[in-house]
C-alpha cells in the first residue's frame, strides 16, 4: 500500500471512530454524572453524619455502620428482605416458567395468549397497590369477603392487618407483577430446544414427564441462573408497592430493608444512616450484579 | 381399544390445558377487571355486601368528580410531560449510543458496554438519595426536569440495552456496501441502518414512556412541591389518605392504566423480539 493510501485509511478510520465517540459521548456521561457517581457519592454518605436538617456534614467513619450492626430493627428487617425475596423469586421463576410452558404449545390465538399474559409487566405499582387494598379491605374487600366466608380469617378482618398475612399477600401481588419476565425469557429458551432430543426421548419410550426433567429442565440451567440473578437484584431492592400497600405494616411484619432505608432518610431525615443502610444492602447484591455482567455482557 | 383409550386421554388433557388456559386469563384480568368494574358502580352498590360483579346502574360519577379537580389534572399533565421527555431523550440519545455501540469497534467499547449493563443493574433505591441531594444541589428539586432525570437513570441503560440488540440484528454487510458507494458514515446510519430500525426505536421510546409514567420511588423523592406531583405520587397519597374516597380512586386508577395497557399492546411484537432477542442470553 502507498503511503498516500495509507494515510487516506488511516484518516478514514479516524473519522469512524471521532463519529462513535461523538455518538456515544451523551450517553457515558450521563451515565458517568447520574449513575456511577450516585453510587461512590452515597458511600462517602455513609461515613458521614449527613442529615437533610442539617447545613454541616462532618466524617464519622464506621459509626453509621456500627450503629446498624447493633440495632435488633436492622436483622428483623434484613430477615423481612430475605423472606420477601426468596419467595417472591421462586414464585414468579416457578409461574414463569410453567406459563411459558403452556404457551410453547402450538395453538389457535397463542400469540395473542402470550400478549395477554404480558400485561402485568406494564401496569403501575400504584394501579397495583390500590386494587390490592380495595379487594382486600376488611368490610367491603372481595378477597376479604372470600376469605372470611372460608374463615380463614376473622369477620370484617383484613389480611393486611395480620403480620403473617401482610407479608404473604405482598408476595402474591408481587409474582403476579413480575412473573411475564421470566416467562418471555423461559419461552425464548425453550423455543431454541432442538425438537429432535424430544422425538429421541419419546422412541426411547420417555413420557411427558420424563422428558420434562431429563430435557428441558437441564438445558434451561443457565437461563435460570441468569433469571435468579437478575431477579433477586429486582426484587431485594424494590420499594413501590410494600410501601404504598402497607408501609411497612402492620407492626415492621412488612418493613424490608429498601423501606427502612426511605424512613432513616425521608421520615427521620437522617442521611449518612441511610446510605449506610443502602450501601450494605447493596454489598450484598453487588455480587450477584457482577455474576449477571458478567455472564450476559462479556461475550458481547 | 388401545387406540380409544389414547383418544380419551389426548381428549382429557386438552381439557385440562384448556381449563388452565382459562385460569391464567382469569388471574391476569381480575385484579384489573375488577378496578374497572368497581370505577362504574355507584356507592350503594360499590360498599355493597356481598358485591354484585357487574354493575347494576353504571355511572360515570366517580370519573366526573375526579376530574373536576384541578389537582387531578395537574398530576395527568405533569406524567405526561415527564414521560415525553423521558422517552424524547431516551430515543434520541440511546439510538446514538446503541448504534456506536454495535457498529463500530474502538478502544473502551467494551467497558461502555460493561458499564451500561451495570448502570442496568443499578436499583433506584441505591441512587435515591445521593440523586437528591445532586438535583437540589442543581437547584432542580422544584421542577420536574429533576424528576425526568430521576426517570432515565431508570430507563436510558435498559433503552440501550434494548436498542442495541435492535441494531445487532442489522447485518454489518449493508453498512460496508453503502461506504464502499461513497456515503459518509453518517449518511449510512441516517439513511440505511436507522430506517431498518424504526420500529424498534419507537418500540424502545414507547417502553420507555410506559417506565416512566409508572415509576414511583425517584418521583416522590426528587419533586418537593405539591402541584409538580406526578400521578403515581399523587395517587399513592390518596390511598394512604385516612378517608379514603374508593369511588374516584379506582376511577383514576382506570385512567391511569388504560393507556398503558393499549400503548404496550400496540408495541409488544417488538418487544417481545427485541427482549428475547438481547435481554438475557442464558
Amino acid at each position: 500500500m502507498s503511503a498516500k493510501a495509507m494515510s487516506l485509511a488511516n484518516g478514514r478510520a479516524r473519522k469512524r471512530n471521532r463519529l462513535a465517540i461523538v455518538f456515544v459521548a451523551p450517553a457515558v456521561l450521563f451515565l458517568a454524572i447520574f449513575v456511577m457517581y450516585p453510587v461512590f457519592y452515597n458511600i462517602y454518605l455513609s461515613f458521614t453524619d449527613a442529615n437533610l436538617l442539617k447545613k454541616n456534614t462532618s466524617f464519622v467513619w464506621l459509626k453509621n455502620y456500627k450503629r446498624l450492626f447493633s440495632d435488633p430493627m436492622f436483622w428483623k428487617y434484613a430477615y423481612n428482605t430475605l423472606i420477601w425475596t426468596v419467595f417472591s423469586v421462586i414464585g414468579q421463576l416457578a409461574l414463569g416458567l410453567a406459563i411459558a410452558l403452556v404457551i410453547n404449545r402450538k395453538m389457535r390465538g397463542g400469540t395473542l395468549l402470550r400478549s395477554f399474559l404480558l400485561i402485568p409487566y406494564v401496569i403501575p405499582a400504584v394501579t397495583l397497590a390500590l386494587v390490592t387494598k380495595w379487594v382486600l379491605n376488611g368490610d367491603y374487600g372481595i378477597v376479604s369477603l372470600l376469605l372470611q366466608k372460608a374463615g380463614v380469617i376473622a369477620h370484617r378482618q383484613s389480611l393486611l392487618a395480620l403480620p403473617k398475612g401482610a407479608m404473604a399477600a405482598l408476595i402474591i401481588v408481587n409474582i403476579w407483577r413480575s412473573y411475564p419476565f421470566p416467562m418471555l425469557i423461559y419461552w425464548a429458551a425453550l423455543k431454541s430446544i432442538d425438537p429432535e432430543l424430544y422425538e429421541a426421548g419419546k422412541m426411547d419410550g420417555a413420557g411427558t414427564m420424563r422428558l420434562f426433567w431429563h430435557i428441558t429442565l437441564p438445558l434451561l440451567k443457565n437461563t435460570t441462573i441468569v433469571l435468579l440473578v437478575l431477579r433477586i437484584i429486582w426484587t431485594a431492592t424494590y420499594f413501590d408497592l410494600i410501601r404504598m400497600v402497607t408501609g411497612g405494616g402492620p407492626a415492621g411484619s412488612t418493613m424490608h430493608l429498601p423501606i427502612m432505608i426511605y424512613q432513616a432518610s425521608f421520615g427521620t431525615f437522617q442521611t449518612g444512616y441511610a446510605s449506610a443502610i443502602s450501601v450494605v444492602l447493596g454489598a450484598l447484591l453487588f455480587f450477584c450484579i457482577v455474576f449477571y455482567v458478567k455472564k450476559t455482557g462479556l461475550d458481547d | 381399544m388401545e387406540k380409544a383409550h389414547e383418544k380419551t386421554r389426548r381428549h382429557i388433557s386438552k381439557l385440562a390445558l384448556d381449563l388452565v388456559i382459562l385460569l391464567l386469563i382469569g388471574m391476569v384480568a381480575f385484579p384489573l377487571l375488577w378496578m374497572a368494574l368497581s370505577s362504574l358502580k355507584p356507592s350503594v352498590e360499590l360498599f355493597k355486601s356481598p358485591p354484585t360483579i357487574f354493575p347494576k346502574a353504571p355511572t360515570l360519577e366517580w370519573y366526573k368528580s375526579a376530574f373536576s379537580d384541578m389537582t387531578v389534572v395537574h398530576y395527568f399533565i405533569n406524567s405526561f410531560v415527564v414521560a415525553m421527555a423521558t422517552m424524547l431523550i431516551n430515543v434520541v440519545f440511546g439510538t446514538l449510543a446503541a448504534y456506536s455501540l454495535t457498529k463500530f469497534q474502538y478502544r473502551g467499547r467494551k467497558i461502555i458496554v460493561i458499564g451500561v449493563l451495570s448502570a442496568y443493574c443499578i436499583p433506584p433505591i441505591m441512587l435515591m438519595i445521593p440523586l437528591y441531594r445532586i438535583i437540589a444541589g442543581m437547584g432542580l428539586s422544584a421542577s420536574l426536569a429533576g424528576v425526568v432525570i430521576g426517570h432515565l437513570t431508570v430507563t436510558f441503560p435498559f433503552s440501550v440495552w434494548l436498542l442495541m440488540s435492535f441494531f445487532r440484528k442489522i447485518p454489518n454487510e449493508i453498512t460496508e456496501a453503502a461506504l464502499v458507494d461513497g456515503a459518509s458514515d453518517f449518511q449510512t446510519f441516517y439513511k440505511i441502518n436507522l430506517p431498518l430500525c424504526v420500529p424498534g426505536v419507537l418500540s424502545t421510546g414507547i417502553l420507555a414512556f410506559i417506565l416512566s409514567w409508572n415509576e414511583y420511588l425517584l418521583s416522590s423523592v426528587l419533586v418537593s412541591r405539591d402541584t409538580m406531583k406526578t400521578l403515581t405520587v399523587g395517587l399513592a397519597n390518596y390511598i394512604s389518605a385516612t378517608e379514603v374516597n374508593w369511588g374516584v380512586i379506582m376511577a383514576l386508577g382506570t385512567a391511569t392504566t388504560i393507556p398503558i395497557v393499549i400503548m404496550f399492546s400496540l408495541i409488544q411484537k417488538h418487544f417481545v423480539e427485541g427482549m428475547t432477542a438481547g435481554a438475557v442470553k442464558g
